[in-house]
């Protein structure tokens, strides 16, 4: 199964590539993106002597800046909530974040490709590099790549982090450690909520656009009615068949779900066909992300704010859009 | 009956609000494309056709930057490159092709460009698949009243000016000779052009949109060449290959790999390449049973000529 083919248009992540002339029309469309859109790039603070580290998604980025505190310089890939990670072009700009790090959180199972590009162009022995889907051990045919919202993921994630920030600067390893702790300690009420949920609705029918919460809705024990493939072709940007459109609507018109999640972040005609349709038969909606939603959002909060958002829709149906 | 039914028609057909819309659109865009086509065919102009639906996609790339509907984009570029074409001067563009393959080569460059944009920062994730290759299990409801305005506006154009255009596209001087408004009756063909390819468009897509377009109409001129006969043979064509495309790609559900389906757009394409090649098939036949009876001819003269050379001799 070909997934994500439309990452395929790479020319932009050989950086250094061949003709001068291609990588000046690279650099034209880099600061014309840079110009246009709000900035993909998000630094915190200045780098010093601080541990330079990357986050592919800005989920990684934060939970590193979490556990590194002052002692790494945190760079995340794709933070903007207005764009479809899938479909992410790396630039030059990028690649020279990423060349210079030393350590880079991935999430793989080809959702994050470009940075393995990336990272095979400007070798680095030194440089650690956690792909969380190596760290929880995948197949790289694991269907959902949207591990952040597994919360199994991310302790090991940052457990991973810790120990190589460690390593990179023995000097603050209990700093590091006791971050780790605090880190695993916030994620309880968390847990305690998807339980909460499980126990108190179980099986809960539920309709989605793309399985971006689907690991979190099994944990909540819900019980996803839209057909995979819909879901599949929703988040490949191709034409679900008219079968399972049909489906969907049906799951909304019959009332056979309580709650509608929709991501957010990709969107065309037909989801906004679906979100008409589930708005005029009165399904609430809950707004899904595959980057966290920033300001005002750590990791802990934003997956809180889901859990919250799913509740409030079972038992109040009440919608919950944008977060 | 009921049985042979399901069979052609997977089940769910009938009542699958998206086929409903699907047939409904498809069916008119085909119409529209196939009647506007065979003045296209006859005028000789499939490439400037071509190059129109090539700057329609770029048309609907710069309407997912702005949020607007593909539709709407498809239509004021096409407009725009239509009356670039006018100014041009189109009547002579069989000499222009190098100039319409630059200026076309030009519009994909900047498609490109502005998909590049959907793609990274907005979260039109399919935009690329839906301009290039067409959705018509997802045309959204909404945009049925202006597809059916526009399908009216090109008929209706294409109708009110039939004679002058027929005359016209078959002959410019006598045309001209016989006081046709040339140049008048021209530009509402090109108007008529660029609705039919942004219509094509939002159906089997921008770059295939060319096909509905010439395909019906070069072969009902394959098999009559009394226009009004070659009009409605297009359109039966044009309605044909995309209903059964529908019906197709509907089955195909049922196929391998199942439970995906496979894309409309294919289906429609090579049906209407099939339909081509059946009188391609038949022109070929009928080649070469001229070329038989030109071989008797031989083969008599030369027995003839012989006897002569022995009576002669």
């Amino acid at each position: 199964m070909a997934r994500w083919p439309r990452r395929s248009r790479t020319g932009a992540t050989s950086v250094g590539g061949r003709a001068r002339g291609m990588a000046a029309a690279l650099l034209a469309v880099a600061l014309l993106a840079a110009a246009c859109a709000t900035s993909d790039a998000s630094k915190t603070g200045d780098t010093g002597s601080r541990i330079v580290a990357v986050g592919a998604e800005n989920e990684y980025g934060n939970v590193i800046s979490q556990i590194g505190g002052p002692y790494v310089s945190v760079t995340s890939i794709m933070s903007n909530p207005n764009t479809d990670p899938h479909t992410f072009e790396s630039s030059p700009s990028v690649a020279e974040v990423v060349s210079s790090a030393q350590l880079v959180v991935q999430n793989g199972l080809g959702y994050d490709t470009f940075m393995n590009r990336i990272e095979a162009a400007s070798p680095d022995p030194a440089r650690r590099v956690i792909d969380v889907q190596d760290l929880l051990h995948l197949p790289s045919d694991t269907p959902n790549p949207h591990l952040w919202y597994k919360p199994t993921t991310m302790p090991a994630v940052a457990r991973a982090i810790a120990t190589d920030l460690s390593s990179l600067d023995p000097a603050h390893r209990s700093y590091f450690m006791d971050e780790l702790e605090r880190f695993d300690q916030s994620l309880v009420p968390w847990d305690q909520a998807i339980a909460a949920l499980k126990a108190d609705f179980p099986g809960t029918p539920v309709a989605v656009t793309e399985p971006v919460a689907d690991y979190m809705l099994a944990a909540a024990g819900a019980d996803i009615r839209t057909p995979w493939v819909l879901q599949a072709d929703i988040m490949n940007g191709v034409d679900p068949p008219p079968q399972d459109v049909t489906a969907e609507q049906q799951l909304f018109s019959r009332h056979q779900v309580k709650v509608f999640l929709y991501n957010q972040q990709v969107t065309d005609s037909l989801t906004a066909s679906f979100l008409a349709t589930a708005k005029q038969d009165g399904i609430p909606v809950v707004g899904v992300y595959e980057t966290m939603p920033t300001p005002g959002y750590d990791y802990q909060s934003w997956m809180m704010a889901e859990v919250h958002a799913l509740r409030d829709a079972i038992v109040y149906h009440v919608s919950t859009q944008r977060l | 009956m009921g049985q042979m039914s399901t069979l052609v028609f997977a089940p769910g057909f009938f009542h699958s609000g998206a086929v409903g819309v699907a047939v409904a659109v498809g069916g008119a865009v085909a119409v529209v494309s196939a009647c506007v086509g065979v003045f296209t065919v006859i005028r000789g102009q499939s490439f400037a056709g071509h190059a129109l639906s090539d700057v329609a996609t770029t048309g609907g790339s710069g309407a997912f930057v702005l949020g607007v509907s593909p539709l709407t984009g498809y239509v004021v570029l096409g407009l725009a490159a239509a009356a670039a074409m006018d100014l041009v001067g189109i009547q002579r563009a069989r000499g222009r092709d190098v100039a319409t393959g630059i200026v076309l080569g030009a519009g994909l460059g900047l498609s490109a460009l502005f998909l590049y944009f959907d793609t990274t920062m907005r979260a039109t994730t399919g935009a690329t698949m839906t301009i290039l290759f067409g959705s018509m299990f997802a045309i959204s409801s909404s945009t049925i009243p202006l597809i059916a305005v526009l399908a009216a506006v090109a008929l209706g154009v294409t109708a009110l000016v039939y004679r002058p255009l027929m005359l016209s596209s078959l002959d410019q001087e006598i045309a001209r000779a016989a006081g046709v408004p040339v140049r008048l009756v021209g530009v509402l063909y090109l108007l008529g052009l660029a609705i039919a390819v942004a219509l094509s468009a939002v159906t089997i897509g921008a770059i295939l949109s060319t096909a509905l377009l010439v395909g019906p109409a070069a072969t009902a001129l394959r098999i009559s060449r009394r226009p009004a006969t070659a009009l409605a043979l297009a359109s039966l064509i044009g309605v044909g290959s995309v209903w059964l495309g529908i019906v197709l790609a509907y089955d195909s559900f049922y196929w391998p790999p199942r439970g995906h389906g496979w894309p409309v757009s294919f289906f429609v394409v090579t049906l209407v390449f099939v339909f081509y090649l059946f009188t391609e098939a038949r022109v070929l036949h009928r080649l070469a049973r001229s070329r038989a009876a030109l071989a008797r001819l031989a083969a008599r003269f030369a027995v003839h000529r012989q006897a002569r050379i022995q009576a002669g001799g």
